[in-house]
């Protein structure tokens, strides 16, 4: 398993996608960041700590994953890379700890970075900063998040197999289902896997002041591994029993 | 035990029997050429050694284990398919650095494989700009990076020039006489007739002939004799049991290497009546048409 772990991690450094996902991951976190931190006119620390858990990784990881999997039949490659590991459930393991480990790497490279920035803008306006223990507190939420969605990237990217359709059901269901379900059946949102779960980790409160009707960070984490299990186990069946002809 | 061994293997896609009880073994030293026109069978029957289709019946085995149950199959095996592809965005080195860390090789391998295969200078260019030609020897580059005992090669010659071709047919005798199996697929008797010991020819699925290329194809302008009997079964049989190779041809049997007079005399001491007896000189790519059923017989 290290073996193949190794190699996956190879094949993602060793390709633009990954440099070019870091690069827009941090910008887009940086420009949130930024601008929340030089426009707001009132800041509390629990405001700066709810900002910084604006790291986009946990989107763009998600996005690698399926890039990552589902590319493998875009590209054509997927015959070579079971030719060379042939046990499949193995592979899409080590791909699933491969992604997990390149979003823990992602995410603590852009959440330290707009700590950094915004708690030096913070202060020079004259705001209290966050506490240390607050920023910790933050950064293993948002590590945790990453790590889980990067592998269920690449559960969704071995089920659909279709790179451009499963970026597309990634994107709906982030952007459309689960926001409407917010509003419509939030009892249901807090389990999606694209916000409602990592909400729950990150302890954001989407559903209310106080945030009591997210999942706890230790259900939120359970109910992820359980989308994880679920995508794997799917993905699995369908890997093992097809012909690659 | 043979490097290779495929028994009774067969596979059925739907209502397609793609493959039908197919036996044959790789001997290691030797390159043997998997022939037969397109949709033979040749992929189907690759792919299920490679555990990449399952078999509908029977077992394709190197060593006596599947290709899924070798510890390092890339150590044993090397195989480069059809439709072999790889990341366009990737350098040709670093392809082969992803396979060396999955099949536990050294780094040292990869700049081997790349000399190997003529391609250290464009060993760090991206794939995506590489042309066929150059696709197919980073393909056997990867084939060749765990040293294995045995290289399986599907159609390796489509897309390559004609100094391309005479590159392919020097690498795989280099191969064979290093004690590798070789075994190569391909749709044209003419760019793998120089360079095989032995052949395979399926067609529909079906074995039609194994053996040395003299054995089953005769040999170029080899001698060939066509017979027809009333009964020819007993005379297949009566054929084989002296040591003939016999191939069906329509009504007939063809018998390559074989004059009419030693058939007839084989005939008679069976007491099989004959119809028709015709000595013929035929074509290597004649024989092989006639065999796979694609062409005119003679």
């Amino acid at each position: 398993m290290s073996a193949l772990l190794r190699a996956e991690l190879l094949k993602l450094r060793t390709t633009r996608t990954f440099v070019a996902l870091v690069g827009v991951t941090l910008a887009l976190s940086l420009l949130v960041v930024v601008l929340t931190a030089v426009l707001s006119k009132e800041f509390a620390p629990g405001d700066a700590q709810d900002l910084f858990s604006a790291d986009f990784t946990g989107l763009f990881i998600m996005l690698l994953g399926v890039i990552g999997m589902a590319g493998e039949w875009r590209h054509r490659t997927i015959t070579g890379t079971i030719l060379a590991a042939p046990d499949r459930l193995r592979l899409m393991s080590a791909k699933m700890l491969a992604y997990a480990a390149a979003g823990v790497v992602l995410s603590l490279i852009v959440t330290v970075t707009i700590m950094l920035v915004g708690t030096i803008i913070l202060s020079s306006r004259g705001f209290d900063t966050v506490a240390f223990s607050d920023l910790l507190d933050v950064l293993w939420r948002n590590l945790l998040v990453a790590a889980l969605v990067g592998a269920l990237g690449v559960g969704i990217g071995a089920l659909v197999r279709n790179q451009v359709v499963a970026i597309i059901a990634v994107l709906v269901l982030g952007f459309v289902i689960e926001p409407a379900l917010f509003g419509l059946a939030p009892d249901v949102a807090r389990y999606g896997p694209a916000q409602g779960a990592p909400a729950g980790i990150q302890d954001i409160e989407f559903f209310g002041d106080d945030g009591t009707d997210t999942l706890s960070p230790g259900t939120a984490t359970l109910v992820m591994l359980g989308w994880i299990a679920l995508f794997f186990a799917a993905a699995g069946v369908r890997l093992r029993s097809r012909d690659l002809v | 035990m043979a490097p290779v061994e495929i028994r009774d293997l067969s596979k059925r896609f739907g209502s397609v029997l793609a493959v039908n009880d197919l036996s044959f073994d790789i001997e290691a030293g030797r390159v043997t050429g998997f022939l037969g026109p397109n949709g033979a069978g040749k992929s189907t029957t690759l792919r299920a050694l490679l555990g990449l289709i399952r078999p509908s019946a029977g077992t394709a085995t190197f060593g006596g284990l599947r290709y899924e149950e070798l510890e390092r199959p890339s150590a044993k095996v090397g195989a480069v398919l059809e439709d072999a592809s790889f990341h366009p965005g990737r350098t040709a080195r670093n392809h082969l650095r992803v396979l060396a860390v999955t099949g536990d090789h050294p780094f040292e391998r990869v700049d081997t494989v790349l000399a190997d295969v003529g391609l250290t200078d464009a060993a760090n260019r991206r794939v995506g700009g590489f042309s066929m030609g150059m696709r197919q020897r980073l393909g056997i580059a990867a084939a060749l990076l765990g040293d294995p005992e045995v290289l399986i090669l599907d159609e390796p010659t489509n897309g390559l020039d004609p100094p391309g071709i005479v590159w392919m047919r020097g690498l795989v005798r280099e191969q064979a006489s290093q004690g590798r199996a070789v075994l190569i697929s391909s749709h044209l008797l003419a760019e793998v007739a120089q360079s095989v010991d032995d052949v395979v020819v399926i067609s529909r699925g079906e074995m039609r002939g194994h053996g040395t290329l003299e054995a089953v194809l005769g040999g170029d302008e080899g001698l060939v004799t066509i017979v027809r009997a009333q009964d020819n079964q007993r005379l297949t049989g009566a054929l084989q049991a002296a040591g003939h190779s016999v191939q069906r041809l329509g009504e007939s049997l063809l018998v390559p290497g074989v004059s009419a007079e030693q058939v007839g005399v084989v005939a008679g001491d069976a007491g099989v009546y004959l119809v028709a007896l015709a000595p013929q000189t035929r074509s290597l790519e004649q024989a092989f048409l006639a065999l796979t059923g694609e062409g005119a017989p003679l």
